[in-house]
């Protein structure tokens, strides 16, 4: 990084002698670019596969965040670029930690980078997370909720140079898989359960914590099972289910396996309560599944449920004007990642300081700034503060489109938390 | 459920599996009989053939799920999907003979596999490009009907798959043994020459093969597609892994063969399921198939042509 600083200010240097002479006019068009002060945020998420859907959402959110302080003329002065890279693969069919780790090589080889927004899955952000640690570079997940990452005890492996860099604008899986299992066992009241997941780094993680605090309250565990994301066929596992009848399903993992999931669950097992993770919430689950099977399932956020606030309805308003389409909770939390970096940027800029990453990240740590879910500040681990989770039930309302996310599922509440 | 109900539920769960399997196993084990080819591009007919029907059952305007229909139309609208998916991957199979595989035939070495390989992956980008990445929720016009055997449940899919897979195998088993062209194959497997010889064409056989190989595959997208309710761009590479399994451990080249190790792979996947884990599903099968190949090298029934070699 500080070697890039060296590049950028000889340039600079060069350029003013260049401007000097006037021999070296041809190199005109530098000096102007330079006086244009470009910045550039990346945002990197799986856009296609399995999880392009609620990906796109994602991304959208965070654009219009930059396009509208583009369109106010910039922030302190910069124009603000996006870098967009797709982090899934036809290979994986969904999120590929390797193309995100790709990318985020990328990111980290450009200097006018100076923060990323995303990723959207776990899985990617733990092949980014010691990248952007070396490159001293901070992202703003609006979605990836595995605690390890900005575990301290595990600081070693996901940021090896010590400052935090992996930053949430949504709170963890130590707290969404067990206030659902709060939620199962004290307004459910659940006494058994079977759990599986989709053997990805979210899947297992929220299943595991989801797991410890059922068995702390009490829930008998029937089981533990992992699914094979690209196998179709999960009749036999649901079979050993029945078999065993127990109160409720619980499912860590995304889409992918998820939809297939349901889909066969609605025949074997249609009246025991089954619930996932935010791995379930979204527009790519029920696209996928469809009614009459998605009907039921119970699905958390790990965010406040903000799109029936009154507040955020303008806001609903542009976003669908300008995509096209609705946004979902994570939409609102990309947007307002976006939001602090672009804060930060401003911060750092106004305070006479060089936009670049490394105080870009110190300002990111200091944010302290009011967004459509709240307040949003870190811990020192990059850990939001606020730790709502939101828990939602699939219901069919045939008044709207099937695939409507807003409205063919209905918003339970906050799932208890505490342990 | 006592362990008889779990037991049968789990033959009925894999025997379905088993037969699209099966269906799939015979597209290989047909066109590596006549040519000695592994075709790779055959995992992804199968998932352009599960996209083929479901977008002619969306032309006959069924969409999603919860609009079924009952008697003759049904049968009317399942045997058209069946019929146009199967002639449509049939030309398909054909078209890759013709355009990528026979300029390959006499070139020595690994070339027309890999070419396989390439024409698999443009399948697949085809379908990714043109259909979009995301799961789709598949058309289904099956009413939810089903028969109870004990605690066991046998769903009106089940039969259907049942009933289009061992339908199909009878009939490529008449064709392959009863018809001249079925014997001009056999013929053709045994010794490419020497057919040719006694007036085989045998360009027109190994075309026939991968029309019906691929027909078959196009038949087996089509039911898994009603099977699972669910298509994606990604379903050819588990399932074709696991109907080449099921082909080299009948005994590739082996029609028989390829039917029996797909009903065995699926059994397999059910039952190991039950009573280990599923999470173990592919460390079971393959292990089988490393078992099968260090002890009995041709498969379970052992190539039913002799080598040329």
């Amino acid at each position: 990084m500080t070697q890039s600083h060296g590049t950028t200010s000889a340039w600079s240097r060069a350029l003013l002698l260049a401007g000097a002479v006037a021999a070296l006019a041809t190199l005109g068009a530098a000096p102007a670019r330079a006086a244009d002060k470009t910045v550039k945020i990346g945002i990197t998420l799986p856009l296609t596969g399995a999880d392009a859907e609620d990906a796109t959402l994602i991304k959208n959110g965070a654009v219009l965040a930059i396009e509208e302080a583009n369109a106010k003329g910039g922030v302190a002065g910069y124009k603000i670029e996006t870098v967009i890279y797709d982090s899934g693969t036809a290979t994986a069919g969904q999120y590929d930690p390797a193309q995100a780790a790709t990318n985020t090589k990328k990111l980290a080889a450009d200097p006018l980078v100076v923060a990323n927004v995303g990723p959207q899955m776990s899985g990617e952000g733990k092949a980014m997370a010691p990248i952007l640690s070396q490159a001293d570079l901070a992202t703003i997940t609006p979605s990836s909720t595995n605690p390890d990452i900005t575990n301290p005890a595990m600081a070693g492996q996901f940021r090896p140079k010590g400052k935090a860099i992996y930053f949430r604008t949504v709170t963890t899986d130590a707290f969404q898989g067990p206030n659902m299992a709060n939620y199962m066992a004290q307004i459910l009241k659940i006494k058994s359960v079977y759990i599986l997941d989709d053997s990805g780094a979210y899947g297992v993680g929220i299943a595991d914590s989801y797991q410890k605090q059922a068995e702390k309250l009490g829930i008998k565990v029937l089981g533990r099972d992992q699914l094979n994301p690209k196998e179709a066929d999960y009749t036999t596992v649901l079979t050993k289910i029945k078999s065993l009848k127990p109160d409720a399903l619980y499912y860590g993992g995304v889409a992918q396996a998820g939809v297939k999931l349901a889909k066969q669950a609605y025949d074997i097992i249609p009246n025991i309560p089954k619930a996932g993770g935010d791995g379930v919430q979204g527009a790519s689950f029920l696209k996928g599944v469809g009614f009459p099977a998605a009907n039921g399932w119970y699905a958390t956020n790990a965010s406040p449920h903000m799109l029936e606030d009154p507040g955020v309805q303008e806001w609903i308003k542009t976003y669908q004007a300008r995509f096209k389409m609705l946004p979902n909770d994570y939409s609102i939390t990309a947007y307002n990642g976006a939001l602090v970096v672009l804060d930060a940027i401003k911060r750092v800029a106004e305070s006479g300081k060089e936009v670049n990453r490394s105080n870009v990240r110190d300002a990111i740590q200091a944010t302290k700034l009011k967004t459509l879910q709240g307040e949003v500040s870190f811990d020192e681990h990059g850990d939001m503060l606020s730790k709502v989770v939101s828990v939602f039930q699939y219901r069919h309302d045939p008044k709207y489109p099937d695939d409507d996310i807003i409205h063919q599922q209905k918003y339970e509440g906050v799932a208890p938390a505490g342990s | 459920m006592t362990i008889w109900d779990i037991l049968l539920q789990q033959i009925i769960n894999g025997v379905s599996l088993g037969a699209m399997y099966a269906l799939l196993a015979l597209g290989f084990t047909m066109v590596y009989g006549i040519i000695e080819l592994i075709n790779f591009a055959h995992f992804n007919v199968f998932m352009v053939g599960s996209f083929v029907g479901l977008w002619v059952l969306q032309a006959m305007g069924i969409v999603g799920q919860g609009h079924p229909l009952y008697g003759l139309a049904l049968i009317g609208v399942l045997l058209t999907a069946l019929v146009v998916t199967m002639l449509i991957t049939g030309v398909i199979g054909v078209a890759i003979e013709r355009i990528a595989l026979r300029p390959m035939r006499n070139v020595p070495g690994t070339a027309a596999m890999i070419t396989t390989i390439g024409v698999s992956y443009i399948l697949f980008n085809f379908i990714l490009l043109g259909a979009g990445a995301d799961s789709k929720n598949y058309a289904n016009p099956l009413p939810s009907v089903h028969w109870e055997i004990g605690e066991a449940v046998l769903r009106l899919r089940e039969v259907l798959v049942w009933a289009v897979a061992f339908g199909l195998m009878l009939g490529l088993n008449f064709f392959v043994r009863r018809t001249k062209m079925g014997k001009a194959m056999q013929a053709t497997a045994q010794d490419q020459e020497a057919a040719s010889m006694m007036g085989v064409d045998v360009d027109r056989v190994v075309v026939i093969a991968f029309f019906l190989g691929s027909a078959l595959a196009g038949a087996a997208g089509l039911i898994f597609g009603l099977y699972y309710n669910y298509t994606s761009f990604i379903i050819g590479y588990t399932a074709g892994l696991r109907a080449f399994t099921a082909a080299v451990l009948g005994g590739i080249g082996n029609i028989p063969g390829a039917m029996l190790g797909g009903i065995l792979i699926g059994l397999i996947e059910s039952l190991g399921g039950q009573f280990l884990a599923v999470r173990w599903t592919d460390v079971i099968i393959f292990s089988i198939l490393v078992l099968v190949l260090v002890f009995r090298p041709a498969g379970i029934l052992g190539r039913a042509a002799p080598s040329r070699s």
